[in-house]
C-alpha cells in the first residue's frame, strides 16, 4: 500500500491555465521533476497512517477556486480542488513518467495501447471505480469525456489535442479505443491533467456550460464535495470507497486568504497547515525558516521569469538592442537582493528539471560597458538628454507587469536604473490585472513586459504556442506568440518536436530551439521561480512536487502524526 | 405622510435608475474585460475568445446589454457571475451576513462610545476633556483606516499574539468566542471614523439644545443639573442622531470595504474588489445596486424620522 | 472618506465679536488654536517638501541593494531606508509633493466643478436644478471608495488622472453646500433688485451670488484637500495608485504593507505623514468655518 501510494498518488499534472497565475503577478506551484525533498520524504515514512481517515488540514491559498467543473474554461487555483475531486487517466509522477490513475495500465506501444504511427490508442480501464454517488465509472464517461470537449458549444478549457482525436469506441465498460486525426506528442500530457466528470449527471443539464452540477460537484477522486462558503473557503470530506491510497484525513479545508502577508501571518500562528500556490513572499523566508514545528521549503517552478520584448516596436526590431539591454541586466542583484537567492538563473525559457533543457546555453553576465559598446557599434548614439537614438527611434520605451506585484515592481525599479546607465529610458506602467492580461497583451499593444510564464504544455516542453509565428495574436494567429517573435528555424524545430513520438529526436529539436531563442532574445530570460512553501512539521505525507503549481495533489496520502 | 412616502420611493427609483446607467456605463467603458482572466490559458485561440464573449454576450451593443440586464432585474434576475455562474443575488446575500455583522457591531461601538463622548464633553464644554476629545476625534477622521488597520495587526496579531491577524473565523471551530475574537479588531477599526462622527454630533446636537429655552426652563424650575441633562437634554439631543444614523451609510459601506480587505473578511466590499479585479460585470453591477438601496433606505428612513418629528416637513 | 467632510460640519461653531466681517473673520480664525496648529504644520510641510530633497544629500530614486531596509536613524538616514536602500526622509518628502498636489490640484477641480453646478442648480432652480441635484444624489449613492475604484479602472495611473479621478468624486459635497446656499440667497433684495435693474443671469450668479457664498466654499475646499489626500491613499493602497519609482504617501504604505513585521518603520512614517497633513487641513476648515460663518456675517 504505501508504495503504491508513493508510485501513484505522488503523481502530479499541471495544469493548462497553470501560468496564467503567475503572471497575474500571483506565482504559484512547482513542478516536480526534482522530486520529494529528502527531509520530508523522511517524515513521509517515519509513521503509519491511521486505520479510517482522521482529522483535517486546512490549506491556505492566496486565490479563491471557483470554478469546479473541471473541464470548463478555468483558472490554475481552481485545480487545487480537481485534484482532491476527481481523478484523471493517469498522472505524471516526480521523475516525468506516466503513472496509472483511472487506467489498469499507461498504454504504450508494447502492450497495444498505442499503434507504432502514434494514431490508434487503445485504453484500459480499473474495474470497480465508482462516482461520489455510488454509479459505477464506466468507458462510457471517458468517450462522455471527450466528446463534451470537442462539442463547438461547450466552453472547454483546452481543446487542443482533444480535437484531433475521432471514432471513439467503448470496447466493455473498462475498455475504450480511438483514432488521432495525426500524431500529436503532447497529447498523453494534455491527458494528464483532463478530469472527468460523470456522464450520467451531465446527461440531465440543461446547459453543459451552465451546470447545477458546480454546485454540488461528482467526481471519483479521493475527497467528497461538502460545502463552499463563497470567498472563505471550500470543505471537502474523505471518499471511503477511492480507487487510490487514502484518504487518512477525514476533511480537508481550501481556505482562501486574499493577502499574501495576512496568509502568512495565519501560517504563523497556525491556523493554517499549508501555504500553497504563492507560497510564503521570499522576504518572509528567513523569518519563516525559524518558525517552531513548520517544514519550510523552496521548491523549484517551471515558471520563467523574463522580460517579454515586442519585436513589433521599432525600437527593439534591432538585435543590438535586445541584447545590450540583456548585458545590462543586474540579474545578480534581482536574484541574490530582491528575491532573496531563492530562484535559480536561467538563460533557457523550460526549467532545468525538463527532460529537454538546454545546460550549454550562453551565460549572461552584468556588463553594462559591453552593453554600451553593443550600442556604439550598432548606430545608437545619445541624445542631448542621454537617451540614446538611432534613425529617429529614441531607446525608449515601457515595462508593464500586473499592478500590485510589489517584488516583481523592485525588481522593475533596478532594470530602470541598470538601463538608464547605459541610455536607455525603460518607465515603469503596470495595470490591473483585467486590462494588463487583456489585449494589451494578447495583442502585442505592450512595449516590454516582465512576466511569469510557464512555457511548457505541462510537462511537455512544447512551446508552440509562444514561439511559433503562427502564434502571433496581433497578426490573427491563435496563440500567445505575444513577442510577435517570427523564425522560420524556430518554427521548423516545433515542427518536429511536436509531430514525432521519438524521444530522442524531439530533444535535439528543442535543444537547438533554446539555442536560437538565446540568440534572438525575445524574450530577456531571468531565472527560473522556486516557491516557499510552509507545512506543519507533524503532517505527513506532504510531498512537494515541482510538476503541479498545487502541492495538495496528494492530500489523499496526507495524515497527522 | 403617505403622499411624503409616495413622493420619496418614486424619487428613489429614478435615483437607482440613474446610478445604474453610470455605474454600467463606467464598468463597461473601462479598458479590459472578463475575458482577461482567460487569455493566459495556454492553447486559448482569439476565436474560442471571441465563442466565450457570445456566450457572455458581450459582444452585443452596450445599450441592448444594459436594457437586457435591467429588464431582468426588475423581473429578480440579477445575472450570473462570471467567475463561478452563480446567481448573483445569491452570492451578494451569501457575503451580506459578514458584511453587516461587521457594520452594525462598528456601529454598535460608534454609538455607546461616540454618544458618550459626545455627551460628556457638552456638558463639560471646554474642559481637557473636551478639548482632548475634540483633538482626538479631528485626527480619528484623518487616519487612514487601512493603515490604522495594519498597525493593530502589527500589535495586536503580530506582536501580542492576542487577535486573529484576519478572516471571520477559525475553520472548524465554530463556536461563538472564536467568532468573537474574529471580530474584535476589525470592528474597532471600522468604528473608529464612526466613533469620532457620532461624539461630534452628539455634542453639538447637546450644545444645541442646552442653548433652548426649555433647558432654562427645566434649570429654572430647580431641577438637578443631572436630571436636566439626562432627562431633557440627552433625550432631545438623540433624534437628530438616528437621522445620523442613516446618512451614515455610504460612509460605513466604503470603509467596511476597506476594513474587510486589510483583515481579509468575506464580506460584500471584499467580494466588490475581487470581482472588479476580474471585470465580474454581473457581481459588481449587483454590489452598487444594493449599496445604492441600502444608501436609500438610510436616507429614507433618516427622512422620515426627521419628518415624523417636525410637522412642518411635507416634502 | 467623506467622513471628514461630515464630521467636520458638525463642529460646533464658535461665535466671537469683532469689527469689519474681515478683521472679525481673521480675529475668530487666529484665535482657533487648533487651526493655527494646522495652518503651521502646513506651511513646514509645504516648505520641507520644497527644500528639503534640495538640502538632503540623498537622491529620492538611486536604488543601493546592499544598504536595504537600514532601520532609522542609520547611517546618516535619518528615517532608515526602504526596500531599495533609498533614503526613507528624502522620498517622503518628494512623495509629500505629489501628495500635497494631487490634494491641492483635486480641490481646486472639484470645487470649479462643484460650484458651477451648485451655483446653476441653486440659480435657476426648477427642472434644471432638480436633474442636477439628482444626479449629485445619484453620485452620492455610490460608496466614495467604490466609486473610485470604478473609476480608477479607466486610467492609466499618473498624477493628473489620479487627480482627475479623485475630483470627480469629490466634487459632490461642494455642490450641496453651494447650492444649499445660492437657493437660500437668491431670493433676497440685492439679487432681486440687480435682476431688475437687467443684470444677465450669468452677471447675477459670478459677481452678486458667487461672492457672498465665498465663505462656505472656501470651507469646503479646504476639506476637499484633506480629502484628496486620503483619497490618493486609498487608491494607491488598493493597488490603482502612482507609478514606481515615483513615491506617494499612498503608495509607500502599499509597498510598505508586506515588511509591516521586518520593517515597521516603512509603514509607520507615511502613515503618520498623511495623518499629520489631514488634520491640519481638518483643523484648518475647523477654523475657517468659524471664521467665515456666512450666518454670522450676512444676517
Amino acid at each position: 500500500m504505501n508504495d503504491d501510494r508513493h508510485t501513484t498518488c505522488t503523481a502530479s499534472a499541471g495544469g493548462p491555465s497553470r501560468r496564467r497565475l503567475l503572471a497575474l503577478g500571483a506565482s504559484a506551484g512547482a513542478l516536480a521533476w526534482l522530486g520529494p525533498q529528502a527531509g520530508w520524504m523522511a517524515q513521509a515514512l517515519a509513521a503509519t497512517p491511521p486505520a479510517k481517515p482522521t482529522g483535517q488540514v486546512v490549506i491556505g491559498l492566496s486565490q479563491e477556486p471557483t470554478v469546479f467543473h473541471p473541464l470548463l474554461v478555468h483558472i490554475e487555483v481552481d485545480e487545487a480542488v480537481y485534484f482532491n475531486l476527481f481523478s484523471a487517466l493517469w498522472r505524471v509522477d516526480p521523475k516525468g513518467n506516466f503513472v496509472p490513475d483511472l487506467v489498469s495500465e499507461i498504454p504504450t506501444v508494447e502492450n497495444g495501447g498505442f499503434s507504432a504511427d502514434g494514431l490508434h490508442w487503445r485504453i484500459k480501464l480499473k474495474p470497480g471505480v465508482k462516482w461520489h454517488d455510488g454509479t459505477p465509472f464506466t468507458a462510457e464517461d471517458v468517450k462522455y469525456n471527450i466528446e463534451l470537449i470537442q462539442n463547438p458549444k461547450f466552453l472547454a478549457g483546452r481543446k487542443a489535442g482533444h480535437e484531433l482525436v475521432r471514432d471513439i469506441t467503448v470496447v466493455s465498460p473498462t475498455e475504450l479505443t480511438w483514432r488521432m486525426d495525426k500524431p500529436y506528442a503532447p497529447y498523453p500530457a494534455i491527458l494528464s491533467w483532463t478530469f472527468f466528470v460523470p456522464k450520467h449527471i451531465f446527461e440531465k443539464e440543461a446547459d453543459p456550460n451552465k451546470p447545477a452540477f458546480v454546485n454540488k460537484p461528482v467526481g471519483t477522486g479521493p475527497f467528497t464535495w461538502v460545502e463552499r462558503i463563497p470567498g472563505d473557503h471550500i470543505t471537502l470530506a474523505a471518499y471511503p470507497a477511492y480507487h487510490g491510497g487514502g484518504p487518512y484525513l477525514e476533511r480537508l479545508v481550501i481556505k482562501y486568504v486574499p493577502d499574501l502577508t495576512v496568509l502568512y501571518t495565519q501560517f504563523q500562528t497556525g491556523d493554517i497547515d499549508y501555504i500553497g500556490l504563492q507560497g510564503i513572499t521570499p522576504d518572509h523566508y528567513e523569518e519563516a525558516k525559524a518558525l517552531a514545528d513548520r517544514v519550510v521549503t523552496p521548491v523549484p517552478q517551471a515558471f520563467i521569469e523574463n522580460i517579454g520584448l515586442n519585436l513589433g516596436k521599432p525600437v527593439f526590431k534591432d538585435l543590438a538592442v535586445r541584447e545590450a539591454l540583456y548585458w545590462a541586466m543586474d540579474k545578480k542583484s534581482i536574484i541574490e537582493q530582491i528575491y532573496y537567492g531563492l530562484p535559480t538563473p536561467t538563460e533557457s525559457y523550460l526549467p532545468m528539471q525538463s527532460w529537454a533543457y538546454n545546460p550549454d546555453l550562453p551565460k549572461q553576465s552584468y556588463d553594462p560597458e559591453k552593453a554600451k559598446k553593443i550600442l556604439d557599434d550598432a548606430g545608437w548614439k545619445p541624445g542631448s538628454d542621454g537617451i540614446r537614438e538611432k534613425n529617429g527611434v529614441r531607446l525608449e520605451f515601457t515595462n508593464s507587469t500586473t499592478a500590485g506585484n510589489h517584488v516583481r515592481e523592485q525588481a522593475q525599479q533596478l532594470l530602470q536604473q541598470n538601463w538608464a546607465e547605459i541610455g536607455a529610458k525603460m518607465t515603469i506602467s503596470n495595470l490591473p490585472p483585467a486590462v494588463m492580461w487583456g489585449d494589451y497583451w494578447m495583442m502585442s499593444k505592450f512595449d516590454s513586459a516582465m512576466v511569469g510564464i510557464d512555457f511548457m504544455v505541462g510537462p511537455d516542453p512544447d512551446a508552440t504556442d509562444f514561439f511559433a509565428s503562427k502564434s502571433i495574436g496581433a497578426k490573427g494567429g491563435g496563440g500567445q506568440n505575444t513577442c510577435q517573435y517570427e523564425s522560420p528555424e524556430v518554427d521548423a524545430c516545433l515542427a518536429e518536436g511536436a509531430s514525432t513520438v521519438d524521444q530522442a529526436k524531439r530533444k535535439a529539436a528543442y535543444l537547438k530551439m533554446q539555442q536560437l531563442t538565446r540568440q534572438d532574445l525575445p524574450y530577456l530570460p531571468i531565472f527560473q521561480y522556486a516557491m516557499v512553501q510552509g507545512v506543519k512539521s507533524k503532517l505527513q505525507g506532504f510531498a512537494p512536487d515541482v510538476s503541479v503549481q498545487e502541492n495538495c495533489y496528494n492530500a489523499n496520502t496526507w495524515y497527522w502524526a | 405622510m403617505a403622499s411624503f412616502l409616495l413622493n420619496r420611493l418614486i424619487q428613489s427609483v429614478i435615483l437607482l435608475a440613474l446610478v445604474s446607467v453610470i455605474g454600467f456605463a463606467v464598468l463597461h467603458l473601462a479598458p479590459g474585460g472578463p475575458l482577461s482572466q482567460f487569455a493566459l490559458i495556454p492553447g486559448m485561440t482569439q476565436e474560442q475568445l471571441a465563442h466565450i464573449a457570445h456566450e457572455m454576450g458581450l459582444d452585443r451593443p452596450l445599450p441592448l446589454q444594459y436594457w437586457e440586464w435591467v429588464s431582468r432585474l426588475v423581473t429578480g434576475d440579477w445575472g450570473h457571475s462570471y467567475r463561478d455562474n452563480q446567481p448573483v443575488l445569491a452570492i451578494i446575500s451569501g457575503r451580506l451576513p459578514a458584511t453587516f455583522e461587521l457594520m452594525l457591531t462598528a456601529i454598535a461601538l460608534a454609538v455607546l462610545l461616540g454618544v458618550t463622548v459626545g455627551v460628556l464633553g457638552a456638558v463639560r464644554r471646554g474642559s481637557i476633556f473636551d478639548s482632548l476629545a475634540t483633538v482626538g476625534a479631528m485626527v480619528a477622521l484623518s487616519i487612514p483606516t487601512f493603515w490604522f488597520g495594519l498597525i493593530v495587526i502589527y500589535i495586536f496579531a503580530v506582536k501580542l499574539g492576542w487577535l486573529p491577524a484576519g478572516s471571520r473565523s477559525t475553520v472548524g471551530d465554530g463556536s461563538f468566542s472564536d467568532y468573537f475574537r474574529h471580530l474584535i479588531a476589525p470592528a474597532v477599526v471600522l468604528a473608529l471614523v464612526e466613533v469620532a462622527i457620532w461624539s461630534r454630533y452628539m455634542r453639538g446636537a447637546m450644545l444645541d439644545v442646552i442653548s433652548q429655552d426649555f433647558i432654562r426652563t427645566a434649570r429654572a424650575k430647580g431641577l438637578s443639573e443631572k436630571s436636566v441633562m439626562l432627562r431633557h437634554a440627552f433625550r432631545n439631543a438623540l433624534l437628530p442622531m438616528i437621522e445620523l444614523a442613516g446618512l451614515e451609510l455610504p460612509t460605513l459601506l466604503g470603509g467596511a470595504l476597506v476594513t474587510e480587505t486589510v483583515f481579509t473578511w468575506p464580506g460584500m466590499g471584499r467580494l466588490f474588489l475581487d470581482s472588479l479585479g476580474y471585470r465580474d460585470y454581473p457581481v459588481v453591477m449587483g454590489i452598487l445596486m444594493v449599496s445604492a438601496v441600502l444608501v436609500l433606505i438610510g436616507s429614507l428612513f433618516a427622512d422620515i424620522l426627521s419628518a415624523a418629528a417636525d410637522p412642518r416637513i411635507r416634502l | 472618506m467623506s467622513s471628514a467632510t461630515v464630521a467636520a460640519a458638525v463642529l460646533p461653531n464658535r461665535r466671537l465679536a469683532g469689527t469689519s466681517p474681515r478683521s472679525r473673520a481673521w480675529g475668530r480664525f487666529k484665535r482657533h488654536r487648533l487651526a493655527m496648529f494646522g495652518s503651521g504644520v502646513i506651511l513646514v510641510l509645504v516648505f520641507a517638501v520644497i527644500f528639503g530633497p534640495m538640502i538632503l544629500p540623498f537622491d529620492p530614486l538611486h536604488i543601493d541593494l546592499r544598504h536595504r531596509f537600514a532601520p532609522p536613524p542609520g547611517n546618516g538616514h535619518l528615517f532608515g531606508t526602504d526596500q531599495l536602500g533609498r533614503d526613507l526622509l528624502v522620498r517622503l518628502l518628494m512623495a509629500g509633493r505629489i501628495s500635497l498636489t494631487i490634494g491641492f490640484m483635486a480641490m481646486v477641480v472639484s470645487t470649479l466643478i462643484g460650484t458651477s453646478v451648485g451655483v446653476t442648480a441653486g440659480y435657476y432652480g426648477g427642472l434644471v436644478g432638480t436633474v442636477l441635484m439628482r444626479i449629485v444624489d445619484a453620485v452620492l449613492c455610490f460608496p466614495s471608495v467604490f466609486l473610485l475604484l470604478a473609476l480608477a479602472a479607466f486610467i492609466k495611473p499618473s498624477i493628473l488622472t489620479i487627480t482627475l479621478i479623485i475630483a470627480a468624486t469629490g466634487w459632490m459635497e461642494v455642490a450641496r453646500v453651494v447650492q444649499a446656499q445660492i437657493k437660500a440667497l437668491r431670493h433676497r433684495d440685492f439679487i432681486l433688485a440687480a435682476e431688475m435693474l437687467g443684470a444677465s443671469g450669468r452677471y447675477v450668479m459670478t459677481r452678486e451670488l458667487l461672492p457672498n457664498a465665498a465663505g462656505p466654499i472656501i470651507v469646503a475646499a479646504t476639506l476637499t484637500v484633506a480629502r484628496a489626500i486620503l483619497a490618493e491613499a486609498y487608491v494607491s493602497f488598493l493597488g490603482y495608485g502612482i507609478q514606481a519609482p515615483t513615491a506617494s504617501w499612498g503608495n509607500m504604505l502599499n509597498n510598505a504593507q508586506q515588511y509591516l513585521n521586518s520593517a515597521p518603520w516603512l509603514a509607520i512614517f507615511p502613515g503618520l505623514m498623511i495623518t499629520l497633513a489631514v488634520t491640519s487641513f481638518n483643523f484648518i476648515g475647523d477654523g475657517l468655518r468659524d471664521a467665515l460663518d456666512a450666518r454670522m456675517d450676512l444676517t
